[in-house]
């Protein structure tokens, strides 16, 4: 029990080379806004179900279905009691291995504050660099952000082996705002046609090789719309 | 490294350093239960010791015996008499589980380089044989040979000791407290602590705190001191019985004695009866049936497992008898006079990557089984057996067995014919160029997934179908498809299951081709006529595997970084592993394995890598 939202973790990043994984920050004007993280494990359903049939994996134990769920609900009760989160969800998809979590904040900092305050209290990770990284910033009109370390340096440790097949594995990071965008830095970034999102999509080999391909700046249009 | 690997690979080590019989083997005590005797001297001859080093095992192994203090030495300096046997041991005793190895010893002085840590123990020494200790281990030389033994006492024993001591002194229990606070602390841990407390809870209440005078030990003090006693005074027992009385396991038990005489590279000596004897799941009957308990243990006796180990030219051979006694020997042949049915050939795919059969009677060794069983039941003056008694008498009497083992009747068969790409459904996001907001929908998707075949005799083909109609009305996802069933969904709720009941088998598969196209058996692709001879050949058992086809066919994505590992050292291999069986007599039944390969490299360089290959795994 003590070690599922590691193992959770692990499981995962196991799954590297299927792994699809949606990032979605939507920021208001005030700096509110909701935060959106969708991790989908479909299309190797039936290895994840073999690795959940085994007792332990490298070392770990293996936990049930039922364990996971029970360590879900206390990710939720955890973040939910946080300062500045509220209306915490996770849509849980244990056939096809989807989990869809969604919450509201008041503004980034507190977002990160309160995610990493919940991990810290469930995995005892309280002082890593990863744990403590800023990877959003928002001064009104211009976002900067990253994706957290924590989701992806597993992929460093990966063999050569596996490395071919993270060109399977997706990540893809969308920020929306109330106002139209001006000027994005990243150029793999795309702009929505009603210009009020940015997306950049990789795979998990790019991200392996270029951990910051995912870090952009976005600059607003200070006019208001 | 812990003991029981080092005394592992130290025995495969030393294994191959032996070259005759002389008198290790006179050093093992009478309660080891399982031994590996090693003779071997052709592998030595051909495999030289730098090569052997080279090993992830011997390395580790190197590291182990010859640590910083001998640095740069090698096995050629450990003093060892290559002349001797090896005998790698392990026994579980109501008191104490011993394990070690015995060898021999050509130059002392050479030998404490290696254990350089062991300190003579004067008391149990004598003229002839001195006795060195180290921590739980301890080293016994008499003349030229060695036995390396730890002696470690049951849990179960020094709980009782300890409780004993502990209670006799007027204490009261050491758990209560803890007990009286754990239900509570349980249910809050449920409903609102944390990991931390959990971890606090462990560190700080499952030991009661120091007693107050520092004089007086508490319970886990206690039980300590009392652990160090007994492992001493056991230690005693076994080396007074083994060296004052000169009782050792050859003189204990001849089939062990008579083993050793064989002119193979090693012998395997395992004493099931032993065995079931010391084994902890009894406890009940010794304590509560005591007489039951002894039925068992007649039931029992005799039962022994005999090997010898062979290294040929491009085969290694293991040719094992288990032995029986009366009873279940009776019982055995019953359940193994079965015929092999042909039929089973026709669903083993001539390119299968490897196959067994298993030919057994149920209905026969039921019948025997209630003959023997039965008797010794009816017995026992226990109103629990007595009730269980009677409800099998009226089960015997109420069951229609002719439908039991018509549906079921022992014989069945396996192939596992590689991996194949099966058709899933997966979940994929798809976006709006004008938002970017994101829908789900279901996509086609592929699959690894090992290819089994599984099927067992039937004759009342009429009831698996009757029962498949029945859920068929229940739920769509069985469904009937005239030659085969299909149950979708049924394997990790992704791939389909098929279900062909003809020909007098009812076969479960997810191979999706045998079902829909060879539901009547594969014709021309089945098996070739040779290799179903030998299936049909072999006893009660067969098994064959192409090592290289296997391992080769094995897709490497569904393997984390350590069975990786191993795959990449069994790659390149090649050859086959063969089992076959003896029919069954009241006493016995014989098998051989057969471990043959292609190429140039010697037997028993298949062996070491083959070796090398479970210590990658399993370190």
């Amino acid at each position: 029990m003590k070690n599922n939202l590691l193992f959770l973790f692990i499981l995962i990043f196991s799954l590297n080379s299927c792994i699809e994984i949606l990032d979605d920050l939507t920021i208001h004007a005030d700096g509110s806004g909701t935060f959106r993280y969708n991790i989908n494990l479909s299309s190797n359903k039936i290895k994840v179900n073999s690795i959940l049939s085994l007792d332990s994996l490298d070392g770990q134990k293996v936990p049930k279905i039922e364990d996971i769920k029970e360590k879900v609900q206390q990710f939720i009760k955890t973040l939910d009691a946080q300062n500045g989160i509220s209306n915490v969800k996770i849509e849980e998809n244990y056939t096809d291995f989807v989990l869809k979590f969604s919450c509201d904040f008041t503004n980034v900092l507190l977002l990160q504050e309160g995610i990493k305050t919940t991990i810290s209290s469930m995995t005892k990770e309280k002082n890593t660099s990863d744990i403590n990284q800023i990877w959003i910033t928002w001064d009104g009109n211009k976002l900067t952000r990253t994706i957290p370390t924590i989701a992806f340096n597993k992929l460093r440790k990966l063999n050569q082996n596996d490395v071919e097949l993270l060109k399977m594995g997706s990540y893809t990071c969308i920020s929306r705002f109330d106002k139209a965008v001006e000027k994005i830095v990243n150029p793999l970034a795309e702009l929505s046609k009603n210009k009020l999102a940015v997306m950049i999509k990789t795979d998990a080999y790019r991200l392996k090789e270029n951990p910051d391909i995912l870090e952009n700046v976005i600059y607003l249009n200070s006019t208001k719309n | 490294m812990s003991f029981k690997k080092q005394l592992l690979f130290s025995g495969f080590l030393l294994s191959f350093l032996s070259v005759k019989a002389q008198k290790s083997e006179n050093l093992i005590p009478k309660d080891a239960v399982t031994v590996f005797s090693i003779n071997n001297i052709n592998l030595f001859q051909k495999i030289s010791l730098d090569e052997l080093i080279s090993y992830d095992f011997m390395y580790e192994v190197h590291q182990e015996l010859f640590d910083g203090s001998t640095s740069g030495s090698t096995l050629k300096d450990s003093g060892l008499d290559f002349d001797q046997k090896l005998n790698v041991f392990y026994g579980k005793a109501k008191k104490s589980e011993i394990s070690g190895f015995t060898f021999g010893v050509k130059d002392q002085q050479k030998l404490f380089t290696v254990f350089d840590d062991f300190d003579l123990i004067d008391k149990m020494s004598s003229e002839s044989t001195k006795v060195y200790g180290s921590f739980f281990n301890n080293l016994i030389i008499r003349e030229n040979s060695a036995l390396l033994i730890r002696v470690e006492p049951t849990m179960d024993y020094i709980s009782e000791m300890t409780d004993s001591i502990w209670y006799a002194r007027g204490n009261e229990s050491p758990f209560d407290y803890f007990e009286d606070d754990f239900e509570e602390t349980s249910i809050l841990e449920e409903k609102v602590f944390g990991e931390e407390e959990d971890i606090n809870l462990e560190e700080t209440e499952l030991f009661p705190d120091a007693s107050e005078n520092p004089n007086v030990k508490n319970y886990y003090e206690l039980r300590d001191s009392v652990q160090l006693v007994l492992q001493q005074a056991q230690l005693e027992i076994i080396l007074n019985e083994l060296l004052v009385q000169n009782i050792n396991l050859p003189s204990f038990d001849s089939r062990f004695a008579n083993q050793l005489t064989h002119n193979s590279e090693g012998v395997f000596y395992m004493d099931n009866a032993r065995n079931i004897d010391k084994a902890n799941g009894l406890w009940y009957f010794q304590t509560v049936l005591p007489s039951l308990y002894k039925d068992i243990q007649e039931l029992y006796a005799g039962n022994v497992i005999l090997g010898d180990i062979y290294l040929k030219e491009q085969v290694v051979q293991f040719d094992i008898t288990a032995e029986y006694g009366t009873g279940l020997g009776a019982i055995y042949k019953e359940m193994n006079d079965s015929k092999f049915d042909k039929n089973c050939l026709k669903y083993i795919p001539n390119n299968s990557s490897g196959y067994f059969s298993y030919n057994v009677n149920m209905r026969k060794a039921y019948e025997k089984a209630y003959e023997i069983i039965m008797p010794i039941l009816s017995e026992e003056k226990n109103a629990q057996i007595a009730m269980n008694v009677l409800t099998i008498e009226l089960l015997n009497e109420f069951i229609n067995k002719d439908a039991l083992f018509g549906t079921y009747k022992g014989s069945m068969f396996g192939s596992f014919n590689g991996f194949k790409k099966i058709k899933t459904k997966k979940i994929e996001f798809f976006y709006d160029e004008e938002t970017f907001e994101y829908g789900e929908r279901v996509a086609e998707a592929e699959e690894d997934m090992p290819i089994f075949t599984y099927g067992i005799t039937i004759d009342r083909t009429d009831i698996p179908e009757k029962i498949l109609k029945h859920f068929g009305r229940l739920t769509s996802k069985i469904q009937n498809k005239g030659k085969y069933w299909v149950f979708e969904n049924a394997i990790f709720d992704a791939a389909p299951l098929y279900m062909i009941n003809r020909n007098g088998l009812f076969i479960l598969t997810n191979d999706e081709d045998l079902a829909v196209n060879h539901a009547d058996g594969y014709g021309k692709e089945k098996l070739n006529r040779k290799a179903g001879k030998k299936a049909k050949k072999s006893g009660f058992m067969y098994a064959n595997i192409n090592v290289a086809e296997t391992i080769n066919r094995f897709p490497m994505d569904v393997l984390n970084d350590r069975q990786n590992e191993i795959i990449q050292t069994l790659k390149g291999k090649s050859g086959s592993l063969e089992l076959i069986s003896s029919k069954t007599s009241v006493k016995k039944t014989d098998f051989k394995i057969e471990y043959t390969f292609q190429g140039d490299d010697t037997s028993g360089k298949h062996l070491l890598d083959l070796i090398n290959s479970i210590y990658i795994v399993t370190k």
